[in-house]
């Protein structure tokens, strides 16, 4: 009795993890660029080759980044893993390379006709990934609400694929080229000798704010603070007066706008597209937003941007057929430490 | 209502029928027609040839040249090989879901060749690693096979650049019934490497796709760049799926690399690591490829090729030569070539698709029987055999003879003819 009243701490291995979840995987997510530091500057004498890695790893990491966040609303706000957004991605770049391609703009256009094409691009990409979202959350997902979760699952999974085989059908098994409008491996600037490419300003000129603005309408707006009711409880939303369909909604019409303007910059940035790339870059997305803490827009973010880095240091120094080994070696890691992700938060399911 | 239901049936029966009988590719030049096995004509037997090539994807503009070449050669031949009348079946080993050949397309495609009595060559396939897949599975059958694109050295010998095993392992029951007109790795390493060193290259970067041809090739460039003393700055097996592959490039500036050699096949993101490499390299750098990209989809802009930007930077090596390199024969073919199908510039490899289908009738003819067992004797005892592509013969390996490679630059979007590699494989 005496025993029981006692109040027991958690066991010694409970603790041990839960340290390691707190600083072991830090430092375990430093290992790589802290390692490659000191092996630059004792062969090199300097940092340049990994400021490169980093450059390169966060322009790359910032449009995983954007698609990130689309899995992270959705699951945030439904519990569902909606399989066919890094195909809704691949549509984004589809819809844009077709603009370029309509409004005529070259290698050779000058610079006001390009700006001004790729912000009709971006608009007409981000507006029409965004509506294709809505529409397969009506038609696929909504029907399903109160089904048993596998069925929204699968259906996602079947959405995936039919949206796969519109982009086989729309521009063939093949790469397609972009035009490379922004010259985007020019070298635009060079600090401290780490070369910053076009490529580079774009990626994170457009992506950095479409982030600021996607937090501060989540945080602060009505609609925002009607969503994060919805994801905290749905029911009680309901009965507080919030339409919880059009909120839904809403979250993937946002989610497939920031992936329309991630395939856009994807376009411009790779100037190579496929019908594929939603399938690849889905699942890289995908482990970034696990890895970061699904449901958890900053945690979306931050794991973009640490398999960016992961996949650039992994291609220059360790080999790029190691690369989606070592990125899904990294993923093990942090969720067998932190199930939950990096910055995880609690669910609905997990309680 | 009964009889409604028999209609239906009927109906059904008779569209499977119809659908069934669609699914291959019958393509036209049979004069015999009649896919019957063994029913021999008082004038020979009703055989079969197929063909199986990646008709989607990537290598589609070559595998139709090389289709229209076969049909060309059946159809001079008057559909005839010696008293035996031939049907010439194109099966596709693609799927347009991969871009490419896939183990699935090629091994049923193999399995139908194997199991229809009436075959009596199997011609293909166009990549080495679909080739792995066949071969075994004609083999067992005896059914002798000619390809007219492979170069992978393990499909034949044990010639540095093989794997442990090879070629053996294709062939279960011993039964060599693989040939190919086209020369072999060994001979195009030493043609790529003879051309980096005559460009000016001093450091080359190399990356490969993991395949068979690919990863084979590479392993085949780095013992020739040793034998000629030119420096491999690296040898990168590639992730076809990245996004890019600007790291790796930049890798290989930093190394010093002058040059950038890929080796693979298009369709596993060839596009993309050319245009890193020329991003990293500089507009300077040389920047080769082998076979296995010389083609529309790789150097054509508007069909998804390289940027124009680049052409004056890259070079391909190819075991075609221009037309005017070739004997008269050769000569004669791209005449009637360009006659048949009204194009002004054949691709290289629709010579190949021509002679392989000259080889296999030449071989039925030369068995008499029109036996599996004899056309593959009398294809292995092809000596001096003179044709479009030059006299070659087929050794004991089932390889040709022939070593010329010819060397192609790139001009608006399409291969141009740059010069005769007479290398030879070294060691």
């Amino acid at each position: 009795m005496e025993a029981a009243s006692i109040p027991a701490g958690p066991p010694a291995s409970q603790r041990i993890k839960q340290l390691i979840g707190t600083y072991g995987l830090t430092a375990v997510l430093l290992i790589m660029p802290v390692w490659f530091a000191i092996t630059d500057l004792s062969d090199d004498g300097n940092l340049v080759r990994l400021g490169e890695n980093l450059v390169a790893g966060l322009s790359n990491g910032a449009i995983w980044a954007l698609v990130a966040i689309g899995y992270t609303l959705v699951y945030g706000i439904v519990e569902l893993i909606n399989f066919a957004h890094g195909e809704i991605f691949m549509i984004g770049s589809f819809i844009s390379a077709s603009l370029i391609g309509t409004l005529g703009l070259t290698v050779d256009s000058s610079f006001l006709p390009v700006f001004f094409g790729l912000v009709v691009a971006l608009v007409v990409a981000m507006v029409g990934a965004g509506t294709l979202n809505v529409l397969i959350e009506r038609v696929a997902y909504r029907p399903l609400r109160s089904a048993p979760k596998l069925a929204p699952l699968i259906t996602a999974v079947g959405m995936s694929f039919i949206l796969q085989n519109v982009g086989l059908l729309w521009k063939g098994g093949n790469q397609q080229g972009v035009p490379d409008l922004l010259d985007a491996q020019h070298t635009l600037v060079t600090i401290f000798g780490v070369t910053i490419e076009n490529a580079d300003v774009l990626s994170v000129a457009v992506t950095i704010p479409l982030l600021i603005v996607m937090t501060t309408f989540i945080n602060r707006s009505r609609l925002g603070k009607a969503m994060r009711a919805t994801a905290q409880d749905p029911e009680a939303a309901r009965l507080m007066g919030i339409n919880v369909d059009t909120t839904i909604s809403m979250t993937f019409l946002i989610g497939g706008m920031l992936a329309g303007a991630a395939g856009l910059i994807y376009a411009v940035y790779q100037t190579t597209i496929w019908f594929f790339q939603g399938f690849t870059g889905g699942l890289i997305a995908f482990t970034a937003a696990v890895m970061g803490g699904i449901g958890n827009l900053r945690g979306a973010v931050l794991g973009g941007l640490i398999i960016g880095f992961i996949q650039q240091m992994s291609d220059n120094r360790i080999g790029s057929q190691w690369t989606p080994a070592i990125v899904f070696a990294y993923l093990v890691l942090i969720m067998v430490f932190k199930p939950s992700g990096l910055l995880g938060e609690q669910t609905r399911d997990a309680g | 209502m009964r009889s409604k239901y028999m209609a239906a049936t009927g109906c059904l029966v008779a569209a499977l029928a119809m659908g069934v009988a669609a699914c291959g590719d019958e393509d036209e030049p049979t004069t015999g027609g009649g896919g019957g096995t063994e029913e021999p004509a008082a004038e020979g037997k009703n055989l079969t040839i197929y063909s199986s090539l990646p008709l989607q994807g990537a290598s589609r503009v070559q595998t139709e040249a090389l289709v229209n070449g076969a049909k060309l050669a059946l159809e001079q031949a008057g559909g005839k090989a010696g008293n035996h009348t031939i049907k010439y079946e194109s099966l596709d080993d693609s799927t347009a879901q991969a871009g490419s050949w896939t183990p699935e397309a090629e091994s049923a495609n193999a399995l139908k060749a194997a199991q229809d009595e009436a075959t009596a060559v199997y011609l293909g396939a166009f990549n080495s690693g679909a080739s792995k897949v066949s071969i075994p599975i004609l083999s067992e059958a005896g059914v002798p096979q000619i390809s007219p694109a492979n170069t992978y050295v393990g499909l034949t010998t044990n010639d540095p650049g093989s794997e442990p095993g090879e070629p053996d392992k294709y062939y279960p029951t011993g039964d060599r019934t693989y040939t190919r007109i086209v020369p072999k790795d060994t001979i195009q390493a030493a043609a790529l490497v003879t051309l980096m060193k005559q460009d000016g290259c001093t450091k080359v970067a190399m990356t490969n796709d993991k395949e068979v041809y690919g990863a084979g090739l590479a392993r085949v460039i780095e013992l020739s760049a040793k034998e000629q003393g030119l420096e491999l700055t690296s040898n990168d097996a590639i992730d076809k799926n990245a996004s890019n592959y600007r790291s790796l490039a930049q890798k290989a500036k930093a190394a010093g690399a002058d040059c950038f050699v890929y080796s693979g096949i298009t369709a596993n993101n060839a596009v993309q690591q050319f245009k890193d490499f020329a991003a990293a390299l500089g507009a300077d750098a040389g920047l080769y490829g082998p076979d296995g990209v010389a083609e529309t989809g790789f150097v054509s802009e508007k069909d998804g090729g390289i940027p124009a930007a680049l052409n004056k930077q890259v070079k391909v090596t190819v075991a075609t030569l221009s037309p005017d390199q070739y004997p008269p024969e050769g000569q004669e073919f791209f005449t009637q070539f360009t006659e048949k199908y009204g194009v002004d510039n054949p691709d290289p490899y629709a010579i190949y698709g021509y002679e392989a289908m000259k080889l296999a009738i030449d071989a039925i003819e030369r068995s008499g029987t029109g036996e599996k067992a004899d056309i593959k004797k009398a294809l292995f005892e092809t000596k001096d055999r003179a044709s479009v592509l030059g006299t070659y013969s087929i050794d004991e390996n089932g390889d040709t003879t022939l070593t010329d490679y010819g060397a192609y630059g790139v001009e608006n979007g399409e291969l141009k003819f740059d010069q005769t590699i007479k290398a030879q494989a070294q060691g």
